[in-house]
């Protein structure tokens, strides 16, 4: 029998085997394509950049030779560059916070019936759908001393003629940018939230609350455990926008005033397009990917949604 | 008089007229010449850059369809921001694509240019076409500064832009007024002020006469543009960039100290946030009657007479209030700052650089450039000595004749942009340094950080090529006041 049977399972299963080899091949062959396009896309700039970072062009040499780490080792006593890094962490650990928590709050409210919610949530999300370049202009508007409307609405509240120059005193020019910024990206933690909440499942809820809990008990206890997934992700997403911020501290203030407000992407703007320093931009655009793919891969660990 | 749109008409005829002469007429003519030339070409498209805004509205509504009519040569206008255009040429260089045929350049970024090759030689297409006759006629400032980089033309000066002081001559004339100025100092009200000195304590007495209404003076304080305020004041204050020996900048001396402190003692006299205002604001305040002094571009005083104002292109231009009541002059210290400009320049990877030199050619010759130096809406300022002198421009309004007197003493006194091996570094130091003043910063600990910048900047850049580069803008008439 086992004489006899080995062939015929051998047999057997020979067909398939054969085919699952083309099927791979195949498969293979099919995403082939896409693969090539993703490396060209992600990959190739990458590598380009380091190749670049070693080199030493500028506006006026075009120094192909290898230079190591020269740029790098410029980087790191660039204090201009670290105030940069500062400044983009200061906006970070005030305006992620504050929109999560305002997101959150105003989640809360959306989630229970009222008239008139879908307007209010279409009129909500309208600052995520404008352009943050715009919505810097708008802002800068806004906070106009001459042309602008909220120095005149302070002026009736408190009586008198205020002037506070928003995007020139040091005092007021971080508020301003955390308005503008906070106003911008508030609708965005909003809407994920509501969609988080609303997916929680009821009945545990109200089991809670006939166990007795109260409302915030029972949001601490059941409802941000289930959304907390969601909750990671939004700060990871909001958290990775902020470490790029641009737009609308361009818009506002072009990191001025001098460089009190200029971000990480600010900076390597102005060095690779204003000044041409485009290997020393190069470098500094690598020093950054690997701070923020270790912190994306730490996030990711630590919250384990990784899996 | 108001130039409306039936004016507007008659001068677009007219430079078609002139383009379209009979052949014999114009046969000297560079005009004639570049647009016989260029229908070899005829069909084809060119590009060229153009400041975006109200500066494109000249090729856009007026110069480009008639070169188009008079050659059969289309014009692509690629509008660019100003703060951009530099980044954008040279990265169109680098990239060879020969996207940009003709270029808008301002002169002081032309040496950088001619150093990384993005500009063509333009005298083999001077000679060629016999325009070195014409170029001789543009004002000698323009000329003999913003034309040639080592001796040779990469661009032409095709507009005048020159700082020139506004003032009201009804508040300045105003006896209580002068009564006022002559009890708290001493001397008889000067019109119009001719020291800096004199230029606050008119502007001081007036805002303390009038209660504000209007203010003595007003002045756009955005970095970008003070940046030229800062080069052209310290420079009348006696200053010097640089130690031509060590190129150790010398910004932070005593005429760098005076010139900060005396705009923050200015600042007083004038409306509150005046550290905010741009160039929009600035005419505002100006042509609405809030201001009764301030120094800015030729611009201001076209729109503060109703030049061409009710034309839709400047709907936004507030309705002058001042027309008739408006002088022009000097600025403090006699020598204004010829701030930016423009030259057309030949890109050098154009795959059409004939018949975009011809265009250029064609744009900056004295019978078209005088009627497009008259358009009110499209920014570009006379530089030509018969530009100056042109009746036609002279009876445009009342006071014309000042106003292109003061501009053609502008074009004799001014003083060159500061213009090295990547200026706009060294700009962006004193840009950055200026918001800082406004923020409350120390100005000599300011001035102390902009020296240290440049010299940073100087080190990064190489002293001894640096050192070339400024001693060859440093060797010319107008780069400080003689």
């Amino acid at each position: 029998m086992a004489v006899t049977s080995a062939p015929r399972v051998e047999v057997a299963h020979a067909p398939p085997r054969s085919r699952g080899v083309g099927d791979r091949g195949f498969r293979y062959a099919m995403i082939a394509p896409a693969v090539v396009v993703i490396l060209l896309i992600g990959l190739f700039p990458l590598v380009y950049t380091l190749i670049v970072s070693a080199q030493n062009i500028t506006m006026m040499e075009e120094d192909t030779s290898f230079h190591g780490l020269m740029h790098y080792r410029a980087l790191l006593a660039d204090t201009r560059f670290w105030q940069a890094v500062l400044h983009t962490l200061l906006f970070l650990v005030i305006a992620l916070p504050a929109q999560l928590v305002l997101g959150l709050l105003l989640a809360l409210l959306f989630l229970e019936r009222m008239p008139g919610k879908q307007v209010f949530v279409a009129l909500l999300v309208l600052p995520v759908v404008t352009s943050p370049i715009i919505a810097g202009a708008l802002w800068r508007l806004l906070f106009d001393n001459r042309f602008g409307p909220i120095n005149q609405i302070l002026s009736w509240l408190v009586g008198g003629e205020v002037t506070i120059l928003w995007t020139v005193n040091p005092g007021f020019v971080y508020p301003a940018i955390l308005i503008a910024e906070i106003w911008q990206w508030t609708p965005f933690m909003f809407l994920l939230l509501l969609a988080a909440l609303a997916s929680v499942d009821q009945s545990l809820t109200e089991a809670a609350k006939l166990d007795g809990a109260g409302f915030w008990t029972t949001f601490f206890r059941v409802t941000l455990p289930i959304i907390k997934p969601v909750v990671w992700i939004a700060l990871l997403i909001r958290g990775l926008d902020l470490f790029r911020l641009f737009d609308v501290v361009w818009g506002l203030t072009q990191g001025g005033p001098g460089t009190m407000t200029e971000t990480v992407s600010i900076y390597a703007y102005v060095l690779a397009f204003k000044q041409f320093e485009t290997s020393y931009a190069a470098a500094l655009a690598v020093v950054i990917i690997v701070l923020l793919s270790a912190a994306v891969m730490w996030a990711l660990r630590r919250v384990e949604i990784a899996r | 008089m108001l130039l409306r749109r039936r004016d507007f008409h008659a001068l677009a005829m007219g430079a078609s007229a002139t383009a379209l002469l009979s052949r014999r007429a114009l046969a000297a003519s560079a005009a004639a010449t570049a647009v016989e030339a260029a229908k070899q070409y005829s069909g084809e498209e060119i590009t060229i850059v153009w400041e975006a805004g109200l500066q494109s509205l000249d090729p856009l509504n007026f110069s480009g369809p008639k070169w188009k009519e008079a050659t059969g040569i289309s014009v692509k206008v690629i509008e660019v921001a100003t703060a951009e255009m530099f980044t954008k040429i040279l990265q169109e260089h680098r990239a060879g694509s020969g996207a940009y045929d003709a270029l808008n350049v301002i002169p002081a970024w032309m040496p950088d240019l001619v150093r990384a090759g993005a500009l063509e030689p333009l005298d083999p297409f001077v000679d060629k076409y016999g325009y070195r006759e014409e170029l001789q006629e543009i004002a000698p400032v323009y000329r003999d500064n913003q034309m040639t980089v080592g001796g040779t033309i990469y661009g032409f000066p095709d507009d005048g832009d020159v700082f020139v002081l506004y003032y009201r001559t009804d508040v300045l004339g105003d006896p209580a007024i002068q009564a006022a100025f002559k009890a708290a100092k001493g001397y008889d009200l000067p019109v119009p002020p001719t020291t800096w000195e004199q230029f606050y304590d008119v502007a001081s007495v007036i805002t303390e006469t009038t209660g504000g209404k209007p203010f003595g003076a007003g002045q756009f304080r955005e970095a970008p543009y003070m940046q030229f305020m800062f080069q052209e004041r310290f420079r009348n204050e006696g200053g010097r960039f640089f130690d031509p020996q060590t190129m150790k900048a010398t910004v932070n001396g005593p005429a760098g100290l005076k010139t900060f402190q005396g705009w923050l003692a200015e600042n007083k006299v004038m409306p509150k946030g005046v550290e905010t205002w741009g160039f929009v604001e600035n005419l505002a305040a100006f042509l609405q009657g809030d201001t009764a002094m301030t120094v800015s571009w030729p611009p201001y005083g076209r729109w503060a007479a109703g030049y061409g104002t009710d034309e839709a292109a400047l709907a936004w231009v507030p309705r002058s209030q001042i027309a008739g009541k408006v002088g022009y002059a000097m600025p403090p210290g006699g020598h204004p700052q010829l701030a930016a400009g423009f030259s057309l320049c030949v890109s050098s990877s154009s795959k059409k650089k004939e018949a975009a030199y011809l265009f250029i050619q064609w744009l900056n010759s004295q019978e078209v450039s005088l009627q497009r130096v008259q358009l009110p809406f499209a920014l570009r300022d006379p530089f030509r000595d018969s530009h100056f002198a042109s009746e036609e421009y002279r009876n445009r309004w009342p006071e014309a004749p000042q106003y292109l007197a003061a501009l053609q003493a502008g074009a004799v006194n001014g003083l060159l942009d500061l213009s090295l091996i990547q200026t706009d570094r060294y700009e962006e130091a004193l840009r950055q340094g200026i918001s800082k003043l406004w923020a409350g910063g120390d100005p000599q600990g300011i001035l102390d950080e902009i020296a240290a910048q440049w010299d940073s900047i100087t080190e990064r850049i190489g002293v001894d090529k640096q050192r070339a580069a400024y001693e060859e803008w440093a060797s010319k008439p107008n780069a400080y006041p003689a």
